[in-house]
């Protein structure tokens, strides 16, 4: 078990974010997290990697407690993360942006070996052709893989990933998801956010499923597909979605 | 008549890369930290006595140039902990209060101990002169240290790996964290630069002009004029419109009272900031 979350609670206000949350990761394992708009996903990752300190509930990674250390601190102990919204360095060339990951990452390298990591990386999420171009040049589904590219550059045990597939189209999607793929048989542990369903469900080995911020549901893709109360999430009444796939 | 131009235009490029200097500070501290500094002239005053005193001591005030980068630094970096790290992610608001505040507070101090009495750093290094021309050479060394500060910024910012994290934390603060980059210690260090460079250029400037405590804030006002026209956030941007506003105010004095000239640097504000409001250099904003 490389990642062990324990009862994990966010509060903003009023608003309970994440609700008594507890799920592990095995090592070198894609664990996929899904759920409605606003079920408490991107929050979750937001703890984990240090960006909100958690109300109630500890963070473990590789044996460490890492709940609430700074940011910086649990990106060099190998959680790297991509975003949602992706947050390039407009101002720096696509390679200076993955140098910045692999200069400040678990392995802290110096500028010249980072140059090489930054390289490999481009070529393996194949962006390598735009290396030099600055990054708030490149398109969304580009701007995806430089961000994976950062991440990997930083030499991670874990990878957070949040929403890489959105936005993309479907060609682009089957390249990312054999990118990820790959990343995995590297050796690299992926918890993943997505709403595309058909993609996680082919991807993950295992499936937790979050709505108002409680863990509802967790398994195996296709029990969790399955689930009553999954269902209930997604698409409101559950006897009513059964009638609906039995006609 | 032809002499006294290229003599001002001369004089205004040396005084212009001083100039140039502080406002390259503040253009790192808005740049990275995303904080208007309204202290910067108390720094550059700061800086004057600092050169004052070193030199009254039997220092050489250019000898005294890394001495006096190094404690702007570490006052910098002291200042940052104190008055802006609580509050760097709330409202530019509170951080522009909160660096009027340290302004207040160290012109307030100088004003008690030393007086408002006119100080002079009374050093002769002898003048260049070609033809009818005749350039201090006070200027000329000022214009000297002033470009070599900037090289060496230059080559930090894009050369050395914490450069790098700076560039990086300017671009976008979490993503910064995020990826490893200790980014409270990079505000910090970039506050002090920021605060060094101002007072460098500070004590450059007090080796050619008289100065009371209160002379910083004709220096900050021309730092934000330059900062505005060579485009906020940009180091050589500001070192060529450093050297435009020198120019500018050394040749427009041949012709009108020099108490005209802040009337006209504040033109040549208004009208970039109507006209190209990135600065003249400057990009997207």
């Amino acid at each position: 078990m490389i990642l062990k979350v324990e009862n994990i609670t966010k509060r903003f206000g009023g608003l309970v974010a994440v609700n008594n949350v507890s799920f592990e990761v095995n090592e070198k394992e894609i664990l996929g997290i899904i759920g409605p708009n606003g079920a408490g996903k991107t929050t979750l990752f937001n703890v984990i990697s240090g960006i909100y300190k958690p109300e109630k509930g500890k963070v473990i990674f590789d044996g460490k407690d890492i709940t609430g250390l700074p940011p910086f601190k649990i990106a060099r102990l190998g959680i790297a993360r991509t975003h949602q919204i992706v947050k390039p360095l407009n101002e720096l060339t696509v390679k200076e942006n993955v140098m910045v990951g692999a200069c400040f990452g678990r392995e802290y390298l110096d500028l010249d070996s980072a140059e090489k990591v930054a390289e490999d990386v481009l070529k393996f999420v194949g962006l390598y052709e735009k290396a030099d171009l600055l990054a708030g040049k490149l398109n969304v589904p580009e701007k995806k893989r430089l961000e994976l590219a950062r991440a990997l550059a930083s030499k991670p045990k874990l990878i957070l990933l949040d929403e890489v597939l959105a936005g993309l189209n479907p060609v682009e999607v089957m390249e990312m998801v054999e990118v990820i793929k790959k990343i995995r048989e590297s050796g690299v542990t992926i918890l993943m956010i997505e709403h595309l369903m058909h993609a996680i469900m082919q991807i993950s080995d295992r499936i937790i499923v979050l709505d108002y911020g409680q863990k509802i549901a967790e398994g195996k893709p296709e029990d969790v597909a399955n689930d009553p109360k999954v269902i209930e999430a997604y698409l409101g009444d559950p006897e009513l979605v059964l009638k609906l796939t039995k006609r | 008549m032809l002499d006294v131009w290229i003599d001002s235009i001369i004089s205004g490029i040396l005084l212009g890369l001083v100039y140039g200097l502080a406002a390259i500070g503040l253009s790192l501290i808005w740049g990275v930290m995303k904080v208007i500094n309204l202290s910067h002239g108390a720094f550059i005053a700061l800086g004057m006595f600092t050169a004052y005193f070193l030199f009254a001591f039997g220092l050489n005030p250019y000898l005294g140039v890394p001495i006096i980068f190094a404690l702007g630094i570490i006052l910098g970096i002291a200042v940052y902990f104190v008055a802006l790290h609580r509050i760097i992610d709330a409202p530019e608001l509170s951080t522009l209060l909160s660096t009027f505040s340290i302004s207040l507070f160290i012109i307030g101090l100088g004003t008690f101990v030393w007086t408002t009495i006119p100080y002079a750093i009374d050093i002769h290094v002898g003048s260049i002169s070609i033809g009818n021309i005749t350039i201090l050479g006070t200027k000329v060394i000022a214009g000297i240290v002033s470009i070599i500060l900037t090289i060496l910024l230059y080559i930090f910012l894009y050369r050395t790996k914490t450069g790098k994290a700076v560039r990086a934390v300017s671009m976008n603060r979490v993503a910064a964290e995020l990826m490893g980059i200790n980014t409270t210690r990079i505000l910090a260090l970039s506050f002090g630069i920021g605060i060094a460079l101002a007072m460098t250029a500070g004590a450059l400037i007090a080796t050619i002009f008289p100065f009371t405590i209160l002379s910083g804030g004709v220096y900050e006002l021309k730092s934000f004029v330059i900062c505005v026209l060579g485009g906020l956030g940009s180091p050589i941007g500001a070192l060529v419109g450093g050297l435009i506003l020198g120019i500018i105010e050394n040749v427009i004095t041949l012709q009108i009272p020099t108490g005209l000239v802040p009337f006209i640097e504040f033109t040549i504000l208004v009208a970039v900031l109507l006209i190209k409001p990135s600065g003249l250099l400057g990009g997207e904003v």
